[in-house]
């Protein structure tokens, strides 16, 4: 479980290239970023990690890194 | 978990919709793009919605003059009818009282409307099937039904495209002989914002009465009048895929049952992400799984027996054990695990109709 699994299965969530993305990514900047992927990644986190994350949680960070802080946080508690 | 209920049969469901079709493709809110992606996420290609005047009780009605024709049963046969709804023809008096009148039953018949959305399947069969045990009432009626449509902003991309209008009847007759049916029924009221409609009530302190309705600015930056839907869509979808899996699985742990001898998963009709995770979490595979996405949408409170009744040809052959299960707005969730004889779902119909 680190950040590099992290960013793979984020890209696959919304459709990117992995090696578009990196942990520092500001993820509601990328062009294709809408309320759906919000979604993918609800989904991908669930499945992946046993996470429910919240839309707001998702709203809330700003960085792929960020969002990896709360997931790996969770998944530890 | 509660007692299994033995001693009522499901003997007709029946659904409505209006014949007017409104097309994701069609939907001037989007881009092209943006359309074929919502469709492609959502599953919801097509739904069916109301014209002006005609309300969810209407296309109750429908539904619960063709269950009585199927059946054959005369109207002062029915002892009960109870209205789920969260779209009611107006606040005061309940509209089941209203439709005991209109479809001609009895006096004696016992009529009230219950508020619940798209938990309402499940719980209306739970508290009609109950009821009829322990008063003694041979035959019930549970109509279910909402116009969604009408609640909701036109230029709402959170909430207009995806719901559909229909209104559903079940008939339900006291029988010895049948199968026992399973509940699971769930409430969680600290997510009461994910799905609102804020303004109109009292706790809103300003009824709609009380000067001129302003449209507002919500946080997710869509402006609304304020007696409209608002739809929290992330947090929806959360609250289905951790919340709803357990469900099914409780209410086959106390059937003594599994998803292999499950005949079929009928899923509020949400969206096609949220269903396929709920499948996937629950081992059910695809072909036990119908959905009515593609041409009606979500069609909230009645979206259970609208998906029956859009395949009407898988239950006609042999008896099915078939797991229901409603969850959304309150938030409120809820499955049933029930036996469906041949021939008790009838193909669903279009009516436009005013009672």
């Amino acid at each position: 479980m680190n950040i590099e699994e992290f960013i793979e299965k984020f890209a696959f969530a919304i459709e990117a290239d992995p090696a578009s993305l990196a942990p520092e990514t500001n993820y509601k900047q990328l062009p294709q970023w809408d309320s759906l992927n919000t979604l993918s990644i609800i989904a991908m986190t669930d499945a992946d990690y046993g996470i429910t994350l919240s839309g707001q949680a998702i709203n809330d960070a700003r960085t792929i890194a960020d969002l990896w802080a709360v997931v790996s946080g969770k998944a530890q508690a | 978990m509660t007692n299994p209920v033995a001693g009522v049969a499901i003997r007709a469901i029946a659904s409505a919709v209006p014949t007017r079709v409104a097309r994701t493709m069609d939907y001037d809110y989007l881009s092209p793009e943006e359309r074929a992606r919502f469709q492609k996420a959502t599953g919801i290609a097509e739904r069916h919605i109301v014209h002006a005047g005609q309300c969810a009780s209407d296309l109750c009605i429908a539904s619960a003059l063709r269950a009585l024709e199927h059946l054959g049963w005369e109207p002062d046969s029915i002892s009960a009818l109870i209205l789920i709804t969260q779209t009611a023809d107006q606040p005061v008096p309940a509209t089941s009282i209203s439709i005991q009148h209109k479809l001609g039953l009895p006096q004696s018949c016992i009529a009230f409307d219950v508020n619940l959305g798209c938990s309402s399947y499940p719980y209306g069969l739970a508290i009609v099937s109950s009821m009829m045990l322990t008063l003694g009432i041979p035959r019930a009626l549970l109509l279910i039904g909402d116009v969604s449509s009408l609640t909701c902003a036109v230029h709402d991309k959170s909430a207009w495209p995806l719901f559909g209008d229909a209104g559903s009847a079940t008939a339900l007759e006291l029988d010895e002989q049948a199968s026992p049916m399973f509940f699971d029924l769930m409430s969680d009221g600290a997510g009461k914002d994910a799905i609102i409609i804020p303004r109109g009530g009292l706790a809103s302190r300003r009824p709609p009465g009380d000067g001129p309705v302003e449209q507002e600015t919500d946080r997710d930056g869509v402006t609304r009048r304020p007696d409209q839907l608002i739809l929290r869509g992330a947090d929806i979808f959360g609250f289905a895929i951790s919340k709803v899996p357990p469900s099914i699985q409780r209410v086959m742990e106390a059937a003594n049952t599994s998803a292999e001898l499950i005949d079929f998963l009928v899923l509020h009709q949400a969206n096609k992400m949220i269903n396929d995770t709920i499948a996937k979490k629950t081992g059910f595979s695809g072909d036990k799984v119908p959905s009515s996405l593609d041409r009606y949408g979500n069609t909230s409170s009645a979206s259970i027996p609208v998906t029956l009744c859009a395949n009407a040809e898988h239950f006609s052959v042999k008896q099915s054990s078939t797991l229901l299960c409603g969850f959304g707005v309150g938030l409120s969730w809820a499955s049933a695990l029930v036996s469906l004889e041949p021939g008790t779902v009838i193909p669903g119909i279009e009516s436009d109709h005013v009672y």
